[in-house]
């Protein structure tokens, strides 16, 4: 605390330091504690600490329970079995895959063998929880970053319109082009990067402005969700309709490491240049016409930064489907528990997105089990939803006026 | 208040001389940047008729040039359009002989600063770290703050008078404390020219006064040339070494204060009846009756 705002002790004193002697107040910005100085900020702590907590525990309940049983105990246990953690075949058969393992390490025999604690939570339990990390991550910063573009706290990857054409994409390749369900995907990004193209193209007159970009989103939105339930009435296997339905309300049932694999390394790409584009953020904060006159180009930003986050909702939207109100809720979570600074903005996301994917979860995986006793699973997307909407409805009642950012 | 503000520039300028950055000759030789618009024609994508229709105006080097006029007359209007802010339909504005809608933005934002009117920000973020975006334009996408911009921010603080106000949030400001910021933000800036559209106006009696003695301060002690668009005719009378009127888009008059502000001009440009006495401190207008004839 003392370390970090030296400035803060002593606002008048520098003040007239300051004024004395020009110079030597010039360096004391960049000295405050140094160039991270910024991260540690108690609240910012705090919201990460807690998160990580949430995260643990939920994950731990996670690997816990299920229809193979095991004690807290055996499922600490076999989370942190050396067998596992320390034999980098192990650990990197798991995170980079068969293949690319063998490559790395050289390595051509049989892996040893692993205990069955040890099995069924590194295979089937724990890549589940790191999807949900991950999509966690994505949706949360996405949302973020639209926010700010935007400059409207209402905005998300569904709010504009950048999940229902993925969605639109993803039913259209599973009730027709059945051939190509192996490239979804890909096919998921596409699908959202051409509907976010559409609507700046609506949404574009001399520019864009905040609320032409989400109006047109929601136009784009209805329309392609008008087509993905007609697509339904095509499609003659119940099963395939079930799938559809899986992909578009979102869900992490039957994620594995393969899902990790794909969306890990898009995700760590999206987090760097957010982070990278943070500054830029805060200063379309300022709006528009602030941050033109400081010499901003605002439409290249704008498009920029926008593909950063088509960018990391397509990674999620892509391993779990269209999980509703994550993108919307986390980002004003943060900035009420962290301010409005954009570098703590982004860096609390990282921690509360995943923290509440994990939870809801937690909820889609076992809570049917608990409330009803039966042994099925929700998509996690109902979940969000169910508690994303009371929140937002909190929102809406506690604040005067909503939107404007 | 002023005296602090004086004791700041005083100090602003004795450091400015010892610093080994900018070389004294060049202080000595500078000539300030002029802005010249010529032939400017402003219009907005809504209205079919242009708002300013091929006028010329040129600011004058190292000195506040007001912009006057009732409302609606296209001062603001004008002002983006020096700004670059409102890409010109027909004609140019140069600065320094270079045309700014050709020059690359963040070039042109070294240079020529802009306050607008209305200006919103985050509630929550510091007035050090509004203070601060002002350096946006001297600093690259990834760079971190240097010293210079360090100086630069505790220079526009000290010279906005705002040093105590410093780690205050800026959502918890009066009106007249936030200009105090932007106006510091726009400092930090640091640019050869300054634009301020209507930088009193909203604020009460000592924050007006507080904005106007900055002003004076940048005429004075630096070489900036300051445009500024304001409402109130005293106040630009006193504040400007060149005044500017316009109604409907045209300019009716220019020149300095004294001839500019008259009892046919008020009556002309803003259809109020007035006495205008000339003082030492320029013209002093008092209204009588806004007139009713067309």
């Amino acid at each position: 605390m003392t370390g970090e705002r030296p400035a803060t002790d002593g606002g008048s004193v520098t003040g007239d330091e300051g004024r004395a002697v020009g110079g030597e107040s010039a360096a004391r910005r960049p000295a405050e504690g140094g160039r991270l100085g910024w991260l540690f900020e108690p609240r910012l702590l705090t919201v990460a600490a807690g998160s990580l907590v949430l995260v643990v525990a939920a994950g731990l309940v996670q690997v816990s329970f299920g229809a193979y049983s095991m004690t807290v105990r055996q499922a600490w246990r076999a989370v942190l079995d050396p067998a596992v953690l320390l034999d980098p075949r192990w650990f990197l058969n798991f995170l980079l895959g068969e293949e690319l393992m063998r490559a790395v390490t050289g390595f051509r025999g049989e892996l040893p063998e692993l205990a069955r604690e040890t099995l069924v939570v590194w295979n089937i339990r724990l890549p589940r929880v790191l999807v949900g990390v991950v999509v966690g991550t994505n949706l949360a910063v996405s949302g973020a970053i639209f926010q700010a573009v935007t400059r409207n706290e209402l905005a998300s990857p569904f709010i504009l319109g950048v999940s229902s054409g993925a969605g639109l994409m993803i039913l259209l390749t599973l009730v027709v082009f059945g051939g190509l369900s192996a490239f979804l995907p890909l096919i998921a990004a596409l699908g959202g990067s051409v509907a976010f193209l559409i609507v700046y193209a609506i949404a574009w007159k001399n520019g864009t402005s905040p609320v032409r970009l989400v109006l047109a989103g929601v136009i784009v939105g209805t329309v392609f969700t008008s087509l993905q339930t007609g697509l339904f009435f095509f499609a003659d296997d119940i099963g395939v309709v079930q799938s559809a339905i899986q992909w578009t309300t979102g869900s992490l049932t039957g994620t594995d490491w393969e899902q990790v694999r794909m969306a890990l390394p898009w995700t760590l790409v999206a987090v760097a240049l957010s982070l990278a584009g943070s500054r830029q953020l805060n200063l379309l904060l300022l709006g528009e016409q602030t941050a033109k006159s400081l010499g901003m180009s605002i439409e290249r930003v704008r498009f920029a930064l926008s593909g950063v986050a088509v960018l990391a909702a397509a990674a999620s939207i892509a391993v779990a489907g269209i999980v509703s109100f994550v993108g919307l809720i986390v980002p004003h979570v943060v900035r009420n528990l962290v301010g409005s600074d954009y570098k703590r903005v982004i860096v609390g996301c990282l921690f509360v997105g995943p923290a509440l994917m994990v939870g809801a979860d937690v909820g889609a995986r076992l809570g049917m089990s608990v409330l009803t006793g039966a042994d099925s699973q929700v998509p996690v997307g109902i979940v969000t939803g169910l508690v994303g909407g009371p929140y937002f409805l909190y929102l809406m009642r506690r604040q005067q006026n909503m939107g404007d950012l | 208040m002023s005296i602090e503000r004086a004791n700041a520039t005083e100090s602003d300028g004795s450091s400015g001389a010892n610093e080994p950055a900018e070389p004294s000759e060049s202080r000595a030789a500078t000539d300030a940047s002029d802005l010249d618009a010529k032939d400017l024609v402003l219009s907005y994508p809504t209205a079919p008729e242009p708002v300013i229709d091929g006028e010329s105006i040129a600011a004058e080097p190292g000195a506040v040039t007001a912009l006057v006029g009732p409302n609606g007359s296209g001062k603001s209007t004008l002002l983006k359009g020096l700004a670059n802010q409102i890409d010109p339909e027909d004609g140019s504005v140069l600065l320094d002989g270079s045309d700014v809608h050709s020059m690359d933005t963040k070039a042109l934002a070294k240079r020529l600063g802009l306050l607008s009117q209305e200006s919103t920000s985050p509630d929550s973020i510091t007035v050090e770290d509004l203070v601060y975006h002002g350096r946006y334009p001297h600093r690259g996408f990834f760079e971190r703050t240097t010293a210079e911009d360090a100086k630069a921010v505790e220079r526009a603080i000290d010279l906005a008078g705002c040093g105590h106000l410093r780690d205050r949030e800026v959502g918890s400001l009066s009106g007249g404390q936030k200009q105090l910021a932007w106006i510091a933000m726009v400092l930090a800036q640091d640019t050869d020219v300054l634009l301020l559209d209507e930088p009193t106006t909203f604020l009460d009696l000592h924050h007006q006064m507080e904005v106007m003695e900055i002003i004076e301060t940048l005429r004075d002690e630096s070489e900036v040339t300051v445009v500024v668009v304001l409402h109130d005719i005293e106040q630009a009378a006193r504040l400007a070494d060149r005044v500017i009127a316009l109604t409907d888009g045209e300019v009716r008059a220019r020149g300095p204060p004294e001839a500019v502000v008259t009892e046919e001009l008020l009556s002309e440009v803003f259809r109020v009846d007035a006495d205008v006495v000339q003082t030492e401190d320029g013209p002093r207008v008092t209204p009588i009756r806004a007139r009713h004839e067309k």
